[in-house]
């Protein structure tokens, strides 16, 4: 498997998020749409595991690797909360936001190359970047939805439609948690610290902080546009983490998290 | 939208507390952690733990006191910490002390006693709601109860443990025993135990052939990873193709072949076939990295372009490392990920002569010394428990909602 199979295996998966997310509006029955969407999921993945396979490493070394991980992370977010939560409008925005990124992928591909660095050859390392794709998964989804609800003519957000934001940000965040313990656990194990404070972990705790809030302020706080506000501020924090340090000028050269 | 008077006093105690930081930075310096050195750090802890727990005991008789750890104080200290998290990823670490971000220590972020203020603020809330959570114990909110409980441990015990912590870095040449270690400030310190290295092994990758633009010393994006005999890439239009391959070669100063050897500086050499259709050249020849014996070989495509294996990227390396304490001797394999443990310390592979690669005559250690490790650890696996339980219960309850009329107060 190359970076060249993937507009194959692309197309093929889009056909399918698509053909969901429009049964999602059509069908009232959820498996049948659920399936096209999860045989969409099953199409990418296995592209991903076919360069895992060729690359003999996991393919999240790169950022065009870490990308391949988001689309299809999206997907399964979108299935997963379509399944559990009914929301007819979330396959739309997950398909719609995993092509975006294919697309990067497709118009910017990298060089893959085989070598990993002996810093990356943990058992933490697949499980602390796949976790964290699916935190950013959910938090894409969230900010997509948050967007959508605070700038649409005439109609306030409803409180169903707060607490739709409410479920995703909280499994986000539980993801997000999961993913900067994990790093934290295998830093201790390769570099003697939990914690650093190197430029990526920095973003991180300031993502993580700002969602805390966002949870912490929904009991207190009544006021729409605080709260789909600080989902996007939050959301902009987690773009700095993910690849902004890589053009921020105090990050440069200062840390172990460059790709 | 106003905000309630609540909002505005746990605020303005934030920015009190970050001027207080600022004012105590302008006069004394850098925030110096020296004092928490063992005991102190534990006594101190434990005492401020029982101080939070009188805090907590007495808020209902001095209301003020109530105020440290209410809704308002958790929300201002929550968002002082975001806002200088901030800044801290802003500001370039390097320690600089001039200017108005080198005086204000937002260069030094985690030695700034504005940072450290409101860490210990946000800390204290924290503790707080964790012993109004065991107070008020509710099922429903079994995962925010240990998420708060964790956090706190972290938090706490990274602050009061920060002066427990020594690294010292030991360069161990083969068969020497080292009973010394430098600090990052260039002291020497004696170790409880002593080192010897026995064997340093490392494995590489295999070799890569890119295409070197000699006029503006530049090389390809694409490269020929040569795994076996045969293959071949197409590289900035030249077809490349690695006809014999030799992982450990050497050659004589006067001859041209490249042969097997067993020997130490032997380097990888590939025998290579470079071809352009477009124009018919046709050129062959070893190449070789080299070593810190032998010279790098090229293979030359006319007067611009050569053919260039840049030394093997290492894939692991290990130390074979001989610890001996008053308990007697321990072997340990220790490699990048898998440090070794002796006691309260543990001792990681960082580096080895680079110079001469998998040749290397010395491994580069460093010892880390951390007696609050179990606690932070302990707490650290009781908060990954709880983002799977938070996970698990996601969507299990709603959050009484209220809709906002213009002028409302948050």
């Amino acid at each position: 498997m190359s970076w060249e199979h993937l507009i194959w295996f692309a197309a093929a998966a889009i056909i399918f998020w698509v053909a969901a997310a429009v049964s999602a509006f059509r069908s009232k029955r959820v498996w049948p749409t659920a399936s096209l969407t999860l045989v969409g999921s099953a199409i990418f993945f296995a592209f991903i595991i076919g360069m895992w396979i060729s690359l003999e490493r996991p393919p999240m070394r790169t950022m065009g690797e870490t990308r391949l991980w988001y689309s299809f992370f999206l997907s399964l977010a979108g299935a997963a909360v379509f399944i559990r939560w009914r929301y007819k409008w979330i396959l739309s925005f997950s398909t719609m936001m995993s092509v975006v990124f294919i697309c990067i992928n497709l118009f910017k591909p990298e060089i893959h190359s085989k070598s990993l660095m002996p810093a990356l050859q943990s058992v933490w390392f697949v499980p602390h970047v796949i976790v964290y794709m699916f935190a950013y998964a959910m938090m894409g989804a969230v900010t997509i939805f948050a967007l959508y609800l605070w700038l649409r003519p005439r109609r306030e957000a409803s409180d169903e439609e707060l607490g739709m934001c409410d479920n995703l940000v909280r499994i986000g965040w539980a993801f997000l948690t999961l993913g900067m313990i994990m790093g934290a656990l295998w830093a201790k194990e390769a570099w003697g610290d939990f914690w650093t404070w190197d430029p990526k972990e920095t973003w991180a705790a300031a993502t993580w902080l700002s969602y805390l809030l966002y949870l912490h302020l929904r009991p207190r706080v009544s006021d729409r546009n605080v709260l789909f506000g600080l989902l996007v501020f939050s959301f902009l924090l987690l773009q700095m983490c993910w690849y902004g340090i890589n053009y921020l000028p105090s990050a440069q050269g200062a840390s172990v998290h460059v790709y | 939208m106003t905000l309630k008077w609540g909002y505005k006093r746990a605020f303005l105690r934030c920015a009190l507390l970050f001027l207080a930081g600022t004012t105590l930075q302008l006069a004394v310096g850098d925030f110096d952690n020296s004092f928490l050195r063992y005991p102190w750090g534990l006594i101190l802890a434990i005492n401020y733990c029982y101080i939070l727990i009188l805090i907590s005991s007495l808020k209902n008789k001095w209301k003020w006191l109530g105020q440290l750890g209410d809704g308002y104080a958790c929300i201002s200290s929550l968002a002082s910490m975001i806002v200088l998290t901030i800044i801290f990823g802003l500001t370039r670490q390097d320690s600089a002390t001039e200017g108005i971000v080198g005086a204000l220590g937002f260069s030094r972020m985690t030695s700034s006693w504005g940072f450290n203020l409101l860490l210990f603020y946000f800390t204290t809330t924290l503790g707080l709601a964790v012993i109004d959570d065991f107070r008020h114990l509710r099922k429903r909110r079994v995962a925010a109860v240990m998420s708060h409980a964790a956090v706190f441990i972290i938090l706490a015990a990274s602050m009061f443990g920060s002066a427990d912590k020594q690294r010292v870095m030991a360069t161990l040449p083969l068969d020497k025993v080292v009973d010394e270690c430098v600090t990052q400030s260039g002291e020497r310190v004696q170790l409880p135990f002593t080192m010897s290295l026995r064997e340093f092994s490392m494995e590489e990758y295999p070799p890569k052939l890119y295409i070197l633009d000699v006029q503006t010393e530049s090389s390809s994006a694409d490269f020929l990873l040569v795994e076996s005999e045969g293959d071949e890439a197409e590289v900035d239009s030249w077809k490349i193709k690695a006809v014999k391959s030799v992982d450990m070669a050497g050659r004589m100063p006067d001859e041209q072949e490249y042969k097997p050897m067993n020997h130490v500086g032997a380097a990888p050499a590939v025998y290579v076939v470079a071809e352009k259709s477009a124009t018919g050249e046709h050129y062959e020849g070893w190449v070789s990295c080299g070593s810190h014996i032998f010279e790098p070989s090229y293979l030359f495509l006319g007067k611009r372009y050569a053919v260039a294996m840049p030394r093997r990227e290492a894939k692991r390396y290990l130390s074979k490392v001989v610890v001996a304490d008053d308990e007697g001797m321990h072997n340990f394999d220790i490699e990048v990920n898998h440090p070794a443990r002796i006691g309260s310390w543990r001792i990681y592979q960082v580096g080895y002569d680079t110079s001469r690669g998998r040749w290397s005559t010395y491994s580069v250690l460093e010892c880390v010394r951390d007696g609050w490790y179990s606690v932070i650890h302990i707490a650290l696996w009781m908060l990954l428990a709880t983002g799977v339980v938070m996970f698990a219960t996601a969507g299990g309850r709603k959050i009484a909602n209220k809709k906002a009329r213009k002028g409302d107060k948050i």
